[in-house]
């Protein structure tokens, strides 16, 4: 680390400790405007981090820190298409994948934006297919049930979002279903077998490199369902009418048997959990539509603009990592919950998880140090009135400090979808709102937020000073949540670049696969050593193979 | 007795001819529309076999006249008898509402129109609104239609059943004299009330078409199990408990009123709050029933159908109509459409009307005046309504002519065994 760097964290550090003594509530109690200073808007989506324990000052020291880390250089870097995940020798430009047709945007002397567009417009012709009801099995069958296989980067966010924007969804004239299938036993597979038929379903086999053995495992198995059916002399109508593959590798797609017509392809540029801007959100785009799916992109691609442009003390992307860089490096918080108040987004917390966790969830620097500092907390979350039942009761009167991000829409309930019961529902939606700025009030203020909590013994008391920030989004739409979404990579950005580590790698997730390899035969048999495990592995091996015996 | 008749359905100009024929003075009152354009130059609108003629000779004898919907009533006319479109409900209250209404002024209102279950006893409370209610009579009666396409007049003339639907003595009474030309031999009348007769005529279209879809459902197992479903038809006709009708397998019903009296069966039963289960799957059976030629051919060029020329014979959802509503000729162009063939249409009727559905000329749609003309290096034949003039088609032209000799009979009208041996390869529905 440079000089500079070490000077301006000592600086951070220096201010921390005085700045860390100040409860929230005194910090509400001192400043009556802390609202109107504390909190940024941009589109849809309103940014408010005065229940942060930050002062005007820790932001100047927070950009002053950023900039001591060539902040801006290496966003340029990062829109540029320059080699920024290092270890992997690849750009990250998942940005690329929401530029508007008219973008320019040439990298190593490809044009970007006519690829991603012609990806796009394969896309299209997939999903008008089957939203037709002209996409045909193999007996000449509607296909009604559309089975995503992924894992990771290829199932998470296209989950995360069919279920957020479920009240987009089109009409078809057939019913149309999109599931989901992602672990490696075969849990979700096996129950989706059970009630589909083969003759109506169609598998979209997901994966970035199309090696990934969760999803070919989970893809054979849909093969050999197929087969059962229709018999084994039926396999090129099989694949041709039964399975759609997205992948970066369309080689590894062909050997698999995916047809050429079937394949939807993105980029080694692309990171897994930064992808479903691709072709691996074909569910969103079957779920909402293509007009839908591009306004989702359309969400991000402004986002993108707002994090490249806007100043910092504007900047959402920015503050929110500086802020998160705060909590971590300053007042030693090692928890993130995210609390979205809107049951739609019962998925993002794990989006999340991912998205942050396996980008900065790193400890070595990018010139192959160690890192000085801490970096990713751990995040976890829920939708907030159903954790509130769960583990709220830490975050009031645990001893860990935990920062909350808390996420609500507010308008809700207003789609035509709706009209029926929509006094009912709006009525519930504002219960629900009321509970999400109750929540994030005491968590701040604690017993300042009551009257006379001096009075009442300990166990009823409230410590407060856990901060949070809240994320208003004006509704969930297609467009706000591309936006959120891309609020979240680049805030994830913002923090690799500060902790100096590279956002875009998960090397750590690589070994233990192969490990399971080799243990794999000594489960099957094939490999009858034991001992050159660990005495507990060879223990728990013995005793699974006695049971299987 | 002076009846104003009001519609532009087929059952309204039969309706209409067929009491003229009896010496009831008849004034017709036609809504707007193609229909009453037709009959304003003097022709039929409908081809039905006898009915122009009959028109013709009434119309002579000046008892079968033409009026508009909102011209003023005759001073003679006691019953209004309605015919109206499904949609048309405004029309039934607003001629009610214009009747001229007295103390001494009795009024029969027969509804024949297939409204929603109860409209008959709406109707007859708004004609009690009228002035003079106290004093004269004034009477709703639901007289559903039963007509059979094709053979329409006839089925008015020599009804096998009258369900009238009614609840007052006078209006029975009044009902009976209208029809009793109708009703010689034997009393076919059955009596009941208003909603009972309407939805008693929903059931039978219900009734028929789970017939239909019932066959259809045997047809496909047939397939399947290699059984040919002619045969089993007519083992099934001779049972006297099943008897011969509707039981014909094919490529699905269309038409405007056979599946909209299904679906209106079905959605008052849902409005009701009870779930028309059956119905609900006897409208689904049928949908996809549409669509088998197609499935059959997906199957035979191995689930690609890139570039290839298939030729439709019939595209009216019956014969001897010029319409296309619901007919499945259309789900089968979409879905061939999708798949990128060129799709070559005959139609001795319907063509225009399939035009106007297509929206304008499109490269994958060739409309042929001559049914031959249609086949020209096509790779399979679509038989699809079953015209007449297909039954027995120029099979040398039609296998010359052909680049693929490949007959899908959506109607099962020509003979397995002898199209084979005409070196054709032939699938019917449920035929082997």
């Amino acid at each position: 680390m440079t000089d500079a760097k070490k000077r301006q964290w000592d600086e951070l550090l220096t201010h921390g400790a005085t700045a860390s003594k100040q409860h929230l509530a005194d910090l509400f109690a001192e400043d009556p405007d802390r609202f109107a200073k504390m909190h940024r808007q941009f589109g849809p989506l309103l940014f408010d981090f005065s229940k942060q324990r930050v002062t005007e000052e820790t932001l100047n020291q927070l950009f002053e820190l950023a900039r001591t880390h060539e902040l801006s250089e290496w966003i340029a870097r990062l829109f540029a298409g320059e080699k920024v995940n290092d270890t992997e020798g690849r750009a990250a430009m998942h940005w690329a994948l929401r530029l508007p047709r008219d973008a320019v945007c040439q990298v190593d002397g490809e044009n970007v934006t006519t690829q991603v567009h012609q990806q796009l417009e394969r896309m299209e012709r997939i999903v008008a297919k089957i939203q037709a009801g002209q996409w045909r099995g193999a007996t000449g069958e509607v296909i009604t049930d559309v089975i995503n296989i992924g894992v990771g980067g290829s199932d998470l966010g296209p989950l995360m979002v069919t279920e957020a924007l479920a009240d987009f969804s089109t009409r078809t004239r057939h019913r149309l279903n999109i599931h989901f299938a992602s672990t490696i036993d075969g849990s979700q597979l096996s129950q989706l077998l059970r009630d589909k038929k083969p003759q109506t379903t169609l598998f979209i086999v997901s994966s970035k490199s199309f090696t990934t053995i969760d999803t070919l495992t989970n893809a054979s198995t849909a093969l050999q369902w197929l087969q059962r059916s229709f018999g084994k002399r039926a396999s090129s109508s099989i694949l041709h009418c039964h399975f759609v593959g997205v992948s970066a590798s369309p080689d590894k797609m062909t050997e698999w048997g995916i047809a050429e017509e079937n394949q939807t392809g993105f980029w080694g540029w692309v990171g897994g959990r930064y992808s479903m801007w691709s072709a691996i959100g074909l569910p969103i785009a079957l779920k909402i539509g293509m007009q839908g799916f591009r306004d989702f992109l359309a969400g991000a691609y402004d986002m993108d603009e707002h994090f490249k442009h806007a100043r910092w003390e504007d900047n959402l992307p920015v503050l929110m990592a500086m802020i998160g860089v705060w909590n971590t490096n300053v007042l030693g918080i090692n928890g993130l919950a995210i609390l979205p108040y809107d049951g739609r987004l019962k998925q993002l917390p794990l989006y999340l998880e991912q998205l942050e966790m396996e980008s900065n969830g790193k400890s070595v620097t990018r010139e192959g140090e160690p890192v000085e500092h801490a970096t990713c907390p751990i995040i976890w979350g829920d939708v907030g009135p159903n954790a509130q039942h769960a583990f709220y009761q830490l975050l009031h009167q645990g001893t860990e400090a935990v920062t909350c991000d808390f996420i609500v829409p507010v308008r809700r309930y207003h789609e035509s979808l709706h009209h029926d019961a929509a006094d009912e529902l709006i009525a519930q939606h504002e219960l629900s709102l009321a509970n999400c700025l109750a929540q994030s009030r005491l968590l701040a203020l604690g017993d300042a937020a009551l009257k006379n909590a001096e009075s009442e013994p300990l166990y009823k008391r409230y410590r407060g000073n856990q901060p949070s920030s809240t994320l208003l989004l004006d509704e969930l739409n297609p467009y706000s949540l591309g936006a959120l979404i891309a609020l979240y990579e680049h805030k994830v950005f913002v923090q690799s670049v500060v902790w100096g580590i590279n956002p875009f790698d998960q090397w750590g997730v690589e070994m233990g696969k192969k490990i399971a390899m080799t243990t794999l035969g000594k489960i099957r048999g094939e490999d009858n050593e034991l001992d050159d495990t660990d005495v507990s592995t060879a223990g728990l091996l013995r005793r699974i193979r006695a049971e299987w015996k | 007795m002076f009846i104003d008749v009001y519609g532009d359905t087929l059952c309204a100009l039969v309706s209409a001819a067929a009491l003229a024929s009896t010496g009831h003075n008849v004034t017709m009152r036609v809504p707007k529309g193609p229909a009453a354009t037709t009959l304003a130059r003097g022709g039929c609108p409908f081809r039905e076999p006898g009915l122009a003629e009959m028109m013709a000779e009434q119309t002579t004898a000046g008892r079968f006249k033409l009026a508009r919907v909102d011209e003023p009533i005759g001073d003679k006319t006691s019953v209004v008898w309605l015919a109206l479109s499904p949609n048309d409900t405004e029309i039934a209250y607003e001629a009610i509402a214009a009747l001229p209404a007295g103390p001494e002024r009795s009024w029969l209102l027969i509804n024949q129109s297939t409204f929603q279950v109860g409209t008959t006893e709406a109707l007859q409370k708004a004609l009690r609104e009228l002035p003079g209610a106290e004093t004269a009579q004034r009477a709703a009666v639901a007289v559903p239609d039963l007509l059979t396409e094709g053979g329409a007049l006839q089925s008015f003339t020599q009804a096998s059943q009258w369900l009238v639907g009614c609840d007052s003595d006078w209006a029975q009474r009044m009902t009976a004299e209208i029809l009793r030309p109708f009703n010689r031999r034997v009393d076919r009348m059955m009596f009941m009330l208003p909603r009972e007769a309407e939805f008693t005529k929903l059931a039978i279209t219900g009734m028929l078409a789970t017939r239909l879809s019932f066959m259809n459902d045997m047809a496909n197992l047939a397939d399947m199990l290699d059984v040919d479903i002619e045969r089993v038809r007519r083992g099934m006709g001779a049972d006297k408990r099943i008897g011969e009708g509707y039981l014909y397998p094919g490529c699905g019903f269309g038409g405007l009123s056979f599946s909209r009296d299904v679906m209106s069966l079905a959605s008052t039963l849902q409005l009701s709050g009870i779930q028309a289960q059956l119905l609900d799957q006897v409208l689904r059976i049928n949908e996809r029933q549409k669509e088998s030629l197609f499935r059959k051919l997906w199957r035979y060029y191995g689930t690609d159908l890139r570039g290839r020329k298939i030729a439709i014979w019939g595209v009216a959802f019956k014969p001897e109509t010029a319409r296309i509503d619901n007919a499945p000729a259309l789900r089968l162009i979409e879905a061939m459409w999708a798949q990128g063939v060129q799709v070559h249409v005959h139609d001795p009727r319907a063509l225009s009307a399939l035009a106007e559905w297509a929206g304008g000329p499109r490269e994958d749609l060739v409309l042929h005046q001559d049914p031959y003309a249609a086949l020209v290096d096509a790779d399979a034949l679509m038989l699809v309504t079953e015209w007449k003039a297909y039954w027995s088609p120029d099979f040398a032209h039609m296998k010359a002519s052909m680049r693929h000799p490949l007959l899908l009979d959506g109607r099962n009208v020509w003979d397995p065994e002898h199209m084979k041996e005409l070196g054709f390869e032939y699938y019917g529905i449920g035929r082997r």
